[in-house]
């Protein structure tokens, strides 16, 4: 299972190593000792608001301004478990921690791949959340130990998240293999890109889901 | 307050609001799985997701220098080869690899 889990979140790790040090190296600007990147990776693993952190640290934000941006700044995840309500099996630790490391990687790869039948569900997804948590502590550890002496050129590896998005595109079109949520997705896009472009992706899914709800109740039949 | 214990509180405060987000579903909903509008839900969000996750990627590159020119290259070299040998991990691999190397020369 192990193997077939590496292979399956090789992306994640393409993805979350050069971010993870990237984070690792700005983290270092602040003066902090390197173990307190890893713990933030450990701690509070959320990608986009680690680097906010950062920046609102440097610049002496209070306490409370930090957790509410970080709570607005990832609060798409909010819809994120409505996919995966009867995924994680019964309430456990298993299942808080799952829950706790449901980032966008995590959820673009359980929504979309099929996990081998010959693995326990839960327990596939269990190694899936760890490997990839795993993969952004070290990135973070990384950038904040060798801060000044990489050697290796990860430029332009961090678009593997992109390529790995685009790849679970392709096969939700080849699940659902229905136009509807995709043009949804796009109008929803354009319009809180041309209005609201820099939090664009929350409104996005907002915007979306309210639409298909609504054609939902308006052509009952077709969908 | 010392530095660093200041530091910690902001970790779990962070840690807090991020958890906050993630549980919530599982928590409003925890009765509600067999509800056919939830469900309806469920399935359509992964592909609207999907989209809104690859635009969002896409709207912060730079279209008016070689960056943007690489990107596309890349990603169609990623679509290219998903479609025609349908390995994801070769196809991310390809597209990453031929990222890396156009914007590095």
């Amino acid at each position: 299972m192990i193997r077939s889990v590496i292979k399956t979140t090789l992306p994640i790790l393409f993805g979350f190593l050069p971010l993870g040090t990237a984070f690792g190296i700005l983290f270092q600007e602040l003066g902090y000792p390197w173990y307190f990147a890893s713990l933030m990776g450990i701690v509070v693993y959320a990608g986009a608001a680690q680097f906010m952190a950062v920046g609102m640290l440097g610049a002496g934000v209070g306490l409370f301004e930090i957790a509410i941006s970080t709570f607005f700044l990832n609060s798409r995840h909010l819809f994120y478990g409505l996919a995966l309500l009867n995924s994680f099996g019964a309430w456990s630790l298993r299942k808080f921690y799952l829950i706790f490391g449901l980032t966008d990687e995590t959820y673009a790869l359980m929504t979309t791949i099929k996990v081998p039948k010959e693995f326990q569900r839960e327990r596939y997804y269990l190694l899936i959340t760890l490997f990839s948590q795993c993969y952004w502590v070290l990135g973070c550890t990384i950038g904040a130990l060798a801060s000044s002496s990489l050697n290796f050129n990860t430029e332009g590896m961090e678009f593997a998240a992109t390529a790995l998005f685009t790849v679970l595109l392709i096969e939700q079109w080849l699940m659902v293999r229905r136009l509807l949520p995709f043009i949804i997705a796009i109008f929803s896009s354009c319009i809180s890109l041309i209005l609201f472009f820099q939090h664009m992706l929350l409104i996005s899914i907002v915007l979306s889901i309210i639409a298909i709800i609504l054609l939902r109740f308006i052509n009952y039949k077709r969908l | 307050m010392s530095s660093t214990s200041y530091l910690l509180l902001v970790f779990i405060l962070m840690a807090l609001a991020t958890y906050v987000t993630r549980l919530a579903p599982f928590v409003i909903f925890r009765q509600h799985h067999e509800r056919p509008l939830l469900k309806f839900v469920a399935k359509y969000t992964p592909p609207m997701v999907m989209t809104i996750l690859v635009i969002y990627m896409l709207k912060g590159v730079q279209y008016n220098s070689v960056e943007g020119l690489y990107y596309i290259l890349a990603l169609l070299v990623t679509v290219f080869f998903h479609l025609l040998i349908k390995n994801a991990l070769l196809s991310i691999f390809a597209g990453t690899l031929v990222y890396m190397i156009a914007i590095q020369i």
